[in-house]
């Protein structure tokens, strides 16, 4: 017997909210560079449900470009974060913040 | 018959012709990448991406007859050539700002110029996606390619250590708020996917016909739709990076950001809102309303409270997006051709500001704050009166182009009797005079503080001197760009049901 769709869509639901809660509570950078990747990667188990409901496969080709996107954005975001972590020696948000309103 | 014979007889070759443009933008990109590479001649850089992008304007305006091509997943027509021939221009004046800025803040990278062109391809693939997948794409490269723009102030002078900390600080605050906005409107497209079935705008707006036809699949997928393109438009309540990214990037980035970026932003929410649901149109207005609502009233009221000129210029480019998305608000042709009109003139006052900015950056003490304004007026003249012209603008004082723009907005929602909005754009629009009229009244009517000696380029003077004049002009004969934003909002309206 199979699982329904709808299971996975509410697991894909449950970890993007995972992934916003991560970014607004978590103090160390990396950990909220790792809760966007989340947030995206949730996306990709929403897709792979609606294929199943729909019987297609042009969700799963969408797959493909979210995944390039997430890597070419932690490849960005890591880099920013070596570059923090040598002009600051701290990875802590709450210690390297100075633009504020 | 080899594999890619058969795959050409099956889908047929696409008509490159139409692709022309971004083909000169991708291959000038590259061309830059390996002059960079091998030579590092600064002139030679320059000269090649100024002379490749007049090259793709000129394309731009060769294409006679517009296409739906690469399978379906571009879209050519008036519309989007219009966008691709403003932003183009755009980028053009920027670009010629770039050496000299960088040189003086020894933070000249060869980099900043192929970048500059990749994310001007991901903004003219966004411009004409008539598909969500080619949207999403043109999108992300336009992000992550700012994103690296923003962090690239990497200098050697330790005076100036405090901004390239501060430039890695924007570029990851931008980083982290845009890739939750890349997360939404990526779940947005699952939605939309998974109730519809297909990517296309125009297949979409045939399942969303009616109120009826609406589930909670598709109600969240435009909900959520809406909250990423306002994420990436920053309009309030999403609007926490703009600040913090405008102030960190380097100005000209800065200047790109704000007016390039943004206006290919509000092009494709016009696309996506008017073709993809064009029949729920009540819906997605009084969202948009709220948020222009929201924009206008935040934005201005922070501005208020700035010190720092660049910042009150990023809170006043919120506020300006809600003059333009409360365009929105009225979802008639009237509507769409005020947000149209309202984009394009944004461009040139924009430009203005921003590029005065760049201007007077480069002289040595000048730190942006408003008291640096004092006594401009009489340390050099012809600057303080252009920047008067351009804070007239902003703020929409007759005869600058800045009032015909919201004089459209406003008289589109009187006619679709959105009477409060209107009163709330007409409110925000006099509260602004406080932060715009209080650099006027700096430059004019105070004693200058510092003695600073100011020097700038023959291309600034050009830019700033060009654009003040067509704000002017516009202001006086707004008659062409509003023709030509009347007959493109017809465009896509008669585009519905296609």
């Amino acid at each position: 017997m199979s699982i329904p769709y709808e299971y996975y869509i509410v697991l894909s639901g449950l970890l993007m909210v995972l992934g916003l809660i991560g970014i607004m509570v978590r103090r160390n950078i990396i950990t909220v560079l790792i809760s966007t990747e989340l947030m995206l990667n949730s996306v990709n188990i929403a897709f792979v449900a609606f294929d199943m409901k729909l019987h297609e496969v042009a969700g799963q080709v969408f797959v493909f470009f979210i995944l390039t996107i997430a890597a070419a954005e932690a490849a960005v975001g890591l880099g920013l974060i070596m570059a923090i972590y040598r002009l600051k020696k701290d990875v802590d948000i709450e210690k390297i913040t100075e633009l504020k309103l | 018959m080899s594999i890619i014979e058969q795959l050409v007889t099956g889908l047929g070759v696409p008509n490159f012709a139409v692709l022309i443009p971004e083909i000169i933008v991708l291959i000038t990109a590259f061309i830059v990448f390996f002059i960079e590479l091998f030579t590092k001649n600064r002139a030679l850089i320059t000269a090649t991406t100024i002379a490749g992008l007049l090259l793709a304007l000129l394309s731009v305006f060769s294409i006679s007859q517009g296409d739906i091509t690469l399978y379906g997943l571009y879209i050519v027509d008036s519309f989007s050539l219009l966008f691709k021939a403003f932003l183009i221009l755009s980028t053009i004046f920027i670009i010629a700002t770039y050496r000299p800025y960088f040189e003086k803040k020894e933070i000249y990278f060869g980099e900043f110029y192929y970048l500059t062109l990749f994310a001007l391809l991901g903004m003219m693939i966004m411009v004409s996606s008539p598909n969500l997948v080619t949207f999403y794409i043109g999108l992300e490269l336009m992000s992550i390619t700012i994103y690296i723009l923003i962090g690239m102030y990497r200098t050697k002078r330790k005076d100036l250590f405090d901004y390239d900390y501060k430039s890695k600080e924007g570029a990851f605050k931008y980083l982290i708020i845009g890739g939750v906005g890349t997360a939404i409107i990526s779940y947005a497209i699952a939605l939309l996917y998974g109730a519809t079935g297909t990517f296309d705008f125009m297949e979409i707006a045939s399942l969303a016909t009616n109120e009826e036809s609406i589930n909670i699949g598709l109600l969240a997928g435009i909900v959520l739709l809406i909250i990423g393109l306002a994420l990436k438009a920053s309009a309030v309540p999403f609007h926490h990076w703009t600040p913090d990214a405008y102030e960190a990037a380097p100005t000209p980035i800065t200047t790109f950001m704000a007016v390039t970026a943004k206006v290919a932003t509000y092009a494709i929410i016009l696309r996506v809102m008017v073709e993809a649901l064009p029949y729920v149109s009540e819906d997605w207005s009084f969202a948009w309303a709220l948020l222009a609502a929201a924009s206008m009233i935040v934005g201005n009221f922070i501005a208020l409270r700035q010190k720092n000129v660049k910042r009150m210029l990023a809170y006043s480019s919120i506020a300006h997006t809600g003059y333009i998305t409360a365009a929105l608000a009225a979802p008639t042709g009237m509507g769409f051709a005020a947000f149209i009109f309202y984009s394009l003139i944004y461009i040139f006052m924009a430009i203005g500001a921003l590029v005065f900015l760049t201007a007077f950056e480069k002289n040595e003490g000048w730190t942006n704050h408003i008291d640096d304004f004092k006594g401009l007026a009489k340390q050099s003249p012809l600057m303080a009166l252009l920047m008067l012209v351009f804070m007239f603008s902003l703020l929409g004082i007759p005869p600058t182009v800045g009032f015909m723009g919201k004089l459209g907005v406003f008289l589109a929602l009187i006619g679709s009797e959105v009477w409060w909005l209107a009163v709330v754009l007409v409110i925000m629009s006099a509260i602004s005079a406080g932060y715009y009229l209080r650099v006027v009244s700096v430059m004019y009517m105070y004693e200058p503080v510092k003695k600073l000696s100011f020097s700038f380029t023959g291309a600034e003077r050009a830019i700033l001197i060009l654009m003040a004049i067509i704000v002017l002009i516009l202001g006086i004969y707004p008659t062409l760009f509003w023709n030509v934003s009347t007959t493109m909002s017809s465009i896509l309206i008669a585009s519905i049901g296609r």
